[in-house]
């Protein structure tokens, strides 16, 4: 009856035939509150991700991409063609990796990728191999000749004689030589051996590309529990707190007592005998050992004053304690030419030359030098915030927190500082990572971090 | 105001004749100090009839808290202050499990999730980069050459800040509860709208794999004016008012002294 009326209204408009009539049906308006409450009751919920879920593992690369370091072929050789080569990547990016990567080294224009795991792939490299420092990888187009630059992860085949039961414990990168640590076997090496640095003796005129030769080193008084690669040397620390050193000694890096090359590990003396080191360091041609009480030793290089607080010498050719007064050292790192620090309350110092962090104005320093924490995110509002690692490029430092944030500076070498800008930072300046960063290694111009997802 | 006692009525000499017993004769003109009849009240009109406010940062509909005003004079300390560039402090609500489009509980419902996977650690972690990321764009857009020696010893003491146009930064952000679904942060900002404050909360959900609405938007500081200056419903009255204008004054000053020299 309601339409009824409704068209008897209407006068003079032609009314529809009965059959297209509607019957009461009422027009649609703004909807009540009680229909908007019960349409939102009756939504379906997403899930998206469950209680227990775990956070992911993930890795960033960023720096320079032409030597293949990366690990990105899409950033030298593009896989389609509106791609452009990329010469730098600025800024973190994402590799995707078979498995979760427990210890990452970065060499001079190639990187290492490690894995705790028990499966037969276990290393993976990627970038320069003109030395074979990432072992034999076998080209595709001719099965007798090996690839010079390794543009994405490849794995490593290690000689192991238990290859289902030992486990990579951590991988480290020189110059142009490579040492893997395993749990069992002692340790690896492969790449150039012209300074005695792969452990074993320097044969005359040796190719060192394409070469299948992988030396085991397993004669130390314990355990190996670190390696650590110089420029063109390397050291080995043991489970009983000693240090081996091996390859170029012409700094005093090897800080065996003389100037020459070594061929086979052998165990440092000066004022580290006795000491049980827990930690050793290097990268050029210094390098630094912090005991367990908290004394930091040198030796190697001092052109650039980072042992001048002990002596006026340019080469140090045994370990020295350094005397510093600035509390218990919990970790050191050293770069090419300054090295830092990390004391057991949490303050990072400095020293040497070149950018080290306080400034445009600090270009060199013999004594160290505390660099404000207020730079690294600690204020008033947040007072729990502590730099929990340091590492040490070649000339650029990195600090980790604890909040899992990463900060950089130091020379921005074909931006390996990874912050966006192509400019060197005087002061310590975030990394914009989408993840807590729990570790992170140093190349020349080039960096890796192993990250966790937040959620 | 206007029932205040004003300025009492000027005054003026006339000669008015004098007034004289007689009838005709010598009328003398005696000097009297009479009101000058422009002055009466009745003729002025009220002394005020409109008065000069202007309103500080803004404050949008849906939200509550500080909101500075200027009167008359004051309106160029307005400026000023604007021109500080300090920061506001806001208490954020917020509440998991559902996303509208306009970001706050009063919109159209977009999707619902769940959000039992979300721990205060994790969100304390997604805080912790917010805040990072912020910091960062704070040291970009204050344009100081980051070369030099004084753009160091600022960082160190956190004094680089943008006085010049900038868009939303954040500069510290904290929770302050945490009961599922339900959460409260305190942000502290410069340059920001309430509904860019909004749009964070949606991202925080966004970030926790989950979906969030924001609930309540309070400021609580506005540089140097806090919820203990703010005058309630019940005092908007000319005493209190003049209250409050007169304890301010001393902070006001010393904030801009202090900022712009």
């Amino acid at each position: 009856r309601g339409a009824g009326a409704m068209w008897g209204a209407l006068r003079g408009v032609r009314r529809p035939p009965a059959a297209l009539r509607r019957g009461l049906a009422k027009a649609a308006g703004p909807r009540s509150t009680r229909q908007l409450r019960e349409a939102e009751e009756a939504a379906p919920i997403f899930q998206y991700v469950g209680k227990s879920a775990k956070r992911k593992d993930r890795v960033f690369v960023w720096g320079f991409c032409y030597s293949g370091a990366l690990g990105v072929p899409s950033f030298v050789k593009p896989d389609v063609g509106w791609k452009k080569p990329r010469r730098i990547q600025p800024t973190p990016y994402r590799l995707e990796t078979e498995e979760k990567i427990s210890s990452a080294a970065c060499g001079y224009g190639f990187t290492l990728l490690s894995s705790n795991t028990r499966d037969i792939t276990k290393v993976w490299g990627m970038g320069l191999n003109k030395d074979s420092q990432l072992g034999f990888q076998r080209s595709r187009r001719d099965r007798a000749k090996g690839y010079e630059y390794v543009l994405e992860p490849s794995p490593i085949p290690l000689p192991l004689e238990k290859p289902q039961q030992t486990r990579v414990l951590q991988v480290s990168c020189g110059r142009a030589h490579s040492l893997i640590l395993t749990d069992s076997e002692g340790v690896f090496t492969m790449g150039n051996n012209s300074y005695g640095q792969c452990g074993r003796k320097v044969v005359e005129d040796e190719t060192y590309s394409e070469s299948h030769l992988i030396h085991q080193l397993k004669e130390f008084d314990s355990r190996v529990v670190q390696v650590v690669c110089g420029q063109d040397h390397s050291l080995f620390r043991t489970k009983k707190g000693a240090v081996y050193a091996c390859g170029w000694g012409a700094d005093g890096q090897t800080g065996l007592g003389h100037y020459d090359i070594t061929s086979v590990p052998t165990k440092l003396h000066g004022d580290i005998a006795g000491v049980n080191i827990i930690q050793v360091s290097s990268y050029g041609d210094c390098c630094l050992a912090v005991s367990d009480e908290g004394d930091v030793f040198g030796w190697g290089n001092s052109e650039y004053l980072q042992l001048a607080s002990v002596t006026e010498t340019t080469q140090v050719n045994v370990p020295r304690h350094l005397p510093f007064k600035i509390g218990k050292i919990k970790e050191a790192a050293c770069g090419g030419t300054g090295n830092i620090v990390l004391t057991e309350e949490g303050n990072v110092f400095v020293w040497g030359y070149g950018i080290l962090g306080k400034g445009p104005n600090l270009i060199e320093t013999a004594v160290p030098e505390m660099i404000p924490p207020s730079l690294f995110g600690w204020s008033d509002f947040n007072p729990d915030i502590r730099v929990a690692h340091v590492r040490c490029g070649l000339s650029h430092f990195a600090a980790l927190t604890n909040r899992g944030e990463l900060f950089v500076w130091g020379k921005n070498l074909r931006g390996c500082l990874g912050t966006g800008r192509m400019e060197d930072h005087y002061f310590p300046w975030r990394v914009t990572v989408p993840g807590e960063v729990v570790d992170v290694a140093c190349g020349v111009d080039h960096m890796v971090s192993m990250v966790k997802s937040f959620t | 105001l206007n029932a205040a006692p004003g300025r009492a009525p000027r005054e003026r000499v006339r000669f008015l004749p004098a007034p004289d017993g007689g009838d005709g004769g010598v009328t003398g003109l005696v000097a009297v100090k009479v009101p000058v009849l422009a002055d009466h009240p009745l003729v002025r009109g009220p002394r005020l009839r409109r008065l000069k406010i202007g309103a500080g940062h803004r404050l949008d509909v849906k939200a509550s808290g500080v909101f500075v005003l200027g009167i008359g004079h004051g309106n160029k300390l307005l400026t000023d202050l604007y021109n500080c560039h300090l920061t506001k402090v806001y208490t954020v609500g917020g509440l998991f499990g559902k996303a509208t489009d306009d970001f706050s509980d009063t919109g159209k419902l977009v999707e619902k999730t769940t959000f039992d996977h979300i721990t205060r650690e994790k969100l304390e972690r997604i805080l912790a980069v917010i805040q990072g990321t912020n910091h960062k764009a704070l040291l970009m857009y204050s344009n100081i050459d980051m070369k030099t020696q004084e753009a160091y010893e600022l960082a160190v003491k956190g004094l680089i800040r943008p006085m010049g146009k900038s868009p939303p930064i954040i500069t510290a952000v904290r929770c302050l509860q945490f009961a599922l679904p339900e959460f409260q942060l305190e942000i502290h900002c410069l340059h920001e709208t309430q509904q860019y404050l909004r749009k964070i909360v949606h991202e925080i959900g966004l970030e926790l794999k989950s979906s969030a609405v924001c609930t309540q938007v309070r400021r609580i500081r506005d540089g140097v004016f806090t919820l203990d200056d703010a005058l309630l419903r019940t005092q908007w009255n000319l005493q209190s008012i003049q209250n409050a204008i007169r304890d301010c004054q001393l902070k006001v000053k010393t904030e801009l002294e202090r900022t712009l020299g």
